[in-house]
Order: structure tokens, then C-alpha cells, then sequence
């Protein structure tokens, strides 16, 4: 089996798909970090909440009402949050931040319990996209290159506005340096509120396209922090590059890992992520400035 | 140099009489609660001497603590050492994970520090929950207390227990306090405040770090070791990041880099915990509430304000200043 192509290429569209659901929500966090250097350790609750939302709006309309309005529903709870909290704490250090949003995790946590009650929800794939592909001499599942080709469209999307657009220009001059940017006119403030809604936006994005894969359970957001920010951590916190590098890393490390090694699987992307901060303590990319 | 304030040395009293007073009166219920807040409380305070006067924020003092337990389990119940051998084994293996923890993680800072402290007790919670001889997901059982009938006190009973946890967070606390005391605490405050200039002073700084991060991770093992005494069965659980993450709220709570702070932190965490859960199932809404808002009034925790608010004067000029210290580094660059 190890030495057929098909497995090897079964095993890298799994990695993928890995990868592009981890850069749905690393580069949210990445972007809300490199501009604001703000951590916000919620973010995994926020997919949470998107799943959530997914499954409400699926049992009513459907899957895809789910898809398209759970992105919107995560960002309004992120306009929620902004005005409430994360606008105050701005000017904090990464403590006072890591703390609250960590009490937002405690929170967020309930008050899913509170709405969705305890038991895992689940969500039907929907019809067109539900069965297998055959190409190249393997079957996969339709519903996976879904979720693969909507990371690569997200990823386009977000490179062509990031590199190409004045809001683009706007952004990487405030990752680069915000004060600087603030003194060209640029409204930073204003800016960072897009940001971070379009960030949690992706976060719900993510949460919706997972739901079907995973069951909803409260505590899926507990769960995909780690992950995402070991793969902000190794990319480099607040940068673009690192976002989609440290996905990568991340699914085809652990993907492999768990092929190959099965028993230093788990503890394999942990010692990565170890070398990583040793050799190159502020990631593989670091944002500049 | 650190030293107590008349304020602090009276609260430290005051907590000292009511968990002893506890411990002599409370029937099993609360004598459970007691010994759970005793081995937080030594947990919380390992973590308060790295993160509080190291300026170090350690994601990995539970995973710390859920090796100390793992340690203690294997090494008396599989190994069969005697106990007291076991629990210095514990700590010892614990001390020197953590030794090597802060070693590595000396060059890093701020939020990439939380990062790498989070890489390892991840590590070691992965390890736990798939190697065999662990138990996995089952745990292991069947751990002995320590057995000091030779000397007339019986632990098998929870007052004997949670009085000779008090009587160990005592020694572990006075042990604190000498560290922060001795030339290591000195020069940890040091580099807390300005590592450069500690640099050009000739110390080795990662140095430093590390032999803090080792005695503090002997601390959170003996945490561990006891509660494996006390429960006397562990699950991976021990070692979950969450439990990292709970205990920094602990600390900060109470009051972070006060020494006093952690235990009142620990016993409101707990019995706010106990209340609440009786009495709602969401009782975590209310602790993050709770978190948020103490995060936000920029006091430092529990001691914090009750020292702005009713500290002598010497008292409240020494608190003024370390808030504004602490705020602005604390906070700042944490």
C-alpha cells in the first residue's frame, strides 16, 4: 500500500483539506494580530459559534443558507464583541488580552451550551456535493475537494485584494507598521474593525464547512485553537505568508505523521513546533517590523 | 528585594487560621474542598513565582503538575518505591522537564513564551494519552497516600490528608519566599525588569530562567504527586492545557506576583466554583465574566484591590507603585 501512488496522493488531498480549513482560521487570527497585535484566543469559539449557527440555519433552509449566512452571523457577533470588549482592550499587552479572551472562551463556551444544549449536533452534506470523485485512479469524497477548492478560492480572493486593491495597500501598511500608516491618513481604527470582522467571518466560514465533517459539539473550539495557533506560531504571528506556510506545515505534518509514524504522531507537530521556536523564534515569516 | 507588607502578612494569617480551622471542623465535604483548594493553591503558586516575578506567563504548569502526578503513580504503584521516595522522585522529574522547558524557552518573549510553554505541555499531554504504559484515556489507579502512621498521623482519612496538605503548602510557601530571597529570585526580578542590562551585568540570563522555571516545576510535580495521593487515580485530564490556562486565572484573580494573591485566588476560584455549579450548570459563563472583568478594572486581582483600598498608608504607597509597575509591565509586555 505504501508504495502506490493513489495512497500517496489520498493522503495529500486529506492533508490538504486539513490545511485549508486551518488557514480559514489562522489567517483571520494572523490578520487581527499582525495589524492590531491583538490575540485573540476566542477565535476558536467563534468557528464554534459558526457550526452552530450552520446547523440552526441548515435545519431550516438547508445547507447552504447555512454556508452563506453563518459567515454573516460569526461577523456580526464579532461587531458585538468589538464594541463591547476588544476596543477597550486594544492598548493592552498580550497578557491582559490572552486573559480576556480567554474569560471569553469560559463565556462563549456556556452560552453555546446555554442555546444548542450539550448533545453534538450534525449536518447533512448537501446533495450535489455529496458522493465520490474518481480521477487519477482514486475515489475521494466530493464534499473534501469542496472544502479544498474553497480554501484555494478564499486564498486567491484574499491574495488579489491583499496585493492588488487600495484596502490591500492599506492593510499590509498597517501590519507593517500602524503608526506610520496612521500618519498617512489611513483610519487604523476603522480599518481593524473590517478586519476583524472579516476575520471572524472567516471563522464562521470555517465552523459552517467543518460541521458537516465533525460533529457540533461545544467544546470544537477548544479544540481547533491549539492547532490554529500552532500553525500561526510556526508561519509567524501577523503574517500572510506564514498563515498559508503554516498550514501547510501543520496538515501535511500531521497527516503523514499519522500515516507513517503513528506513534510519535501527536507529539510530532509539537516537537516541530518546539524546533521551530528555538531555531527561528518569531516563525518562518515573521511580519515585518 | 521581596517582602511582605503588614497587609499581606495579615491576610496570609487570616487565610492560615481558616484553612486550619477548616481542616479541624469540616465534615468530609468540605474537608474534600479544602484539600482541592491546598493543592491549587501550590499549584497556583509555582506558577505566580514564574509568571508574577519572572515576568515568564507559563502555559505549561498544568502539564507540569500532570507529570508530577503521573510520575508519583508510576514510580510507587508500578515501580513500588515507598511513597516519600516516590513524591521526591516526582518532583525531581518534574523539576528537570522543567528545567529544560525554560532552557529552550529563554529566548523567547511575550506571546511567543505563552506559545512554546503551550508547545510542551501540549507534548507532554499527547504523550500521556498514547503511550501505553500511561493507561491512555483509562488513567491509572490504585495510587497509595503516603503512610506516616510510624509517626501517629493517618493519612487514609480526608482530615489527616488535608492537613498534612496544609502543612506542606506551608513548607512549600516558605520555601517561596527564600527563593525570591535568595540571589536567584534577586536576579529573576532583575531580568524581569530589564534583561539587557542584567546581561551587561555578566549573569547568564537563560540561566536564570531556567533554574526558576526548574524549582517551579518542582513545585507544580509535588502539587501534582499530592493530588494523586489525594484522588488516588489520574487521567490524561491532569496534563490538558485548560488546566494550564485555568491556574493563570487562578493567579490572576488573585493578584499576580504577590505570593499571597495565588492562595486567595485558589480558594475564591474553587468555591466560587462549587457554588455557582450547585447552583447553575453554566457556571463558567460566570467565571469568564467574572476573568473579564477583573482583567478590565487593571487591579491587580483579589490583593490587588483590597491593598489600593484599604493599605496602610506605607502600605498603599508600596501597592500604588507596584501597580503601576505592575500595569504597565505586566500588561505591557507580559
Amino acid at each position: 500500500m505504501a508504495h502506490d501512488l493513489g495512497f500517496w496522493m489520498l493522503q495529500a488531498l486529506n492533508a490538504l483539506q486539513l490545511s485549508m480549513l486551518l488557514f480559514l482560521l489562522s489567517i483571520g487570527l494572523t490578520v487581527i494580530f499582525g495589524l492590531m497585535h491583538f490575540v485573540n484566543l476566542a477565535h476558536g469559539s467563534l468557528y464554534a459559534l459558526g457550526a452552530y449557527f450552520a446547523a440552526s440555519l441548515a435545519a431550516i433552509g438547508g445547507y447552504w443558507m447555512g454556508f452563506f449566512l453563518a459567515p454573516v452571523a460569526v461577523a456580526g457577533a464579532g461587531v458585538l464583541l468589538y464594541s463591547g470588549l476588544i476596543k477597550r482592550m486594544r492598548n493592552s499587552g498580550p497578557m491582559a488580552q490572552v486573559l480576556v479572551t480567554f474569560g471569553l472562551i469560559f463565556a462563549l463556551l456556556d452560552v453555546t451550551r446555554f442555546f444548542w444544549g450539550d448533545l453534538a449536533l450534525a449536518i447533512e452534506i448537501p446533495a450535489i456535493l455529496d458522493g465520490r470523485l474518481t480521477f487519477l485512479g482514486i475515489e475521494y469524497p466530493a464534499y473534501r475537494l469542496f472544502i479544498i477548492a474553497l480554501g484555494l478560492a478564499i486564498f486567491a480572493a484574499l491574495a488579489v485584494v491583499l496585493d492588488r486593491t487600495q484596502i490591500g495597500a492599506m492593510i499590509r501598511a498597517g501590519v507593517d507598521n500602524d503608526a506610520m500608516a496612521a500618519c498617512l491618513g489611513i483610519n487604523v481604527e476603522r480599518l481593524f474593525f473590517i478586519v476583524f470582522c472579516v476575520g471572524c467571518g472567516l471563522a464562521g466560514l470555517a465552523g459552517a464547512v467543518a460541521a458537516p465533517l465533525l460533529s457540533v459539539t461545544p467544546d470544537m473550539g477548544l479544540q481547533i485553537l491549539i492547532p490554529t495557533l500552532i500553525v500561526i506560531v510556526i508561519g509567524g504571528l501577523g503574517s500572510l505568508k506564514g498563515a498559508i506556510a503554516g498550514s501547510l506545515v501543520y496538515g501535511f505534518v500531521q497527516t503523514f505523521g499519522a500515516v507513517l509514524a503513528p506513534q510519535a504522531a501527536s507529539v510530532l507537530i509539537y516537537a516541530l513546533l518546539a524546533a521551530v521556536l528555538v531555531i527561528k523564534p518569531a516563525g518562518l515569516f515573521p511580519a515585518k517590523g | 528585594m521581596f517582602h511582605h507588607t503588614s497587609l499581606r502578612c495579615a491576610v496570609l494569617g487570616l487565610l492560615a487560621a481558616a484553612a486550619l480551622f477548616q481542616a479541624l471542623t469540616a465534615e468530609y465535604f468540605g474537608l474534600e474542598i479544602l484539600t482541592e483548594i491546598l493543592i491549587l493553591a501550590m499549584l497556583v503558586l509555582a506558577l505566580d513565582i514564574v509568571a508574577g516575578f519572572g515576568g515568564m506567563v507559563s502555559l505549561c504548569h498544568g502539564a507540569l503538575m500532570g507529570g508530577g502526578a503521573y510520575a508519583y503513580a508510576l514510580l510507587s504503584a508500578k515501580a513500588g518505591l515507598p511513597p516519600l521516595a516516590a513524591m521526591a522522585g516526582a518532583a525531581a522529574v518534574t523539576g528537570a522537564a522543567a528545567w529544560l522547558i525554560g532552557a529552550v524557552c529563554a529566548r523567547s518573549h511575550g506571546i511567543y513564551f505563552i506559545m512554546a510553554t503551550l508547545a510542551f505541555g501540549q507534548m507532554a499531554y499527547s504523550y500521556v494519552f498514547e503511550a501505553p504504559v500511561f493507561g491512555g484515556d483509562d488513567g491509572l489507579g490504585g495510587i497509595p497516600r503516603l503512610d506516616l502512621s510510624q509517626i501517629g498521623i493517618d493519612l487514609s482519612g480526608s482530615r489527616g490528608f488535608a492537613l498534612f496538605c496544609l502543612a506542606v503548602l506551608a513548607a512549600v510557601y516558605g520555601t517561596a519566599v527564600l527563593i525570591l530571597r535568595s540571589g536567584l529570585g534577586r536576579s529573576l526580578c532583575g531580568v524581569k525588569h530589564n534583561e539587557q542590562r542584567m546581561r551587561a551585568l555578566g549573569l547568564t540570563v537563560w540561566r536564570v530562567k531556567a533554574d526558576v522555571f526548574g524549582l517551579s516545576g518542582m513545585i507544580a510535580g509535588l502539587a501534582g504527586a499530592l493530588a494523586a495521593q489525594h484522588i488516588m487515580y489520574i487521567s490524561p485530564g491532569l496534563l490538558s492545557w485548560t488546566v494550564s490556562g485555568e491556574a493563570l486565572v487562578v493567579v490572576i484573580l488573585g493578584g499576580l506576583g504577590t505570593l499571597v494573591g495565588p492562595l486567595v485566588g485558589a480558594a475564591a476560584f474553587l468555591l466560587l466554583k462549587h457554588e455557582l455549579s450547585a447552583v447553575t450548570p453554566y457556571w463558567h459563563l460566570v467565571v469568564g465574566a467574572i476573568l473579564i472583568a477583573v482583567v478590565m478594572s487593571r487591579a491587580n486581582g483579589i490583593v490587588g484591590w483590597i491593598e489600593a483600598r484599604w493599605g496602610g498608608r506605607g502600605d498603599r504607597r508600596a501597592a500604588e507603585a507596584a501597580r503601576k509597575q505592575k500595569s504597565e509591565e505586566v500588561l505591557g509586555d507580559a
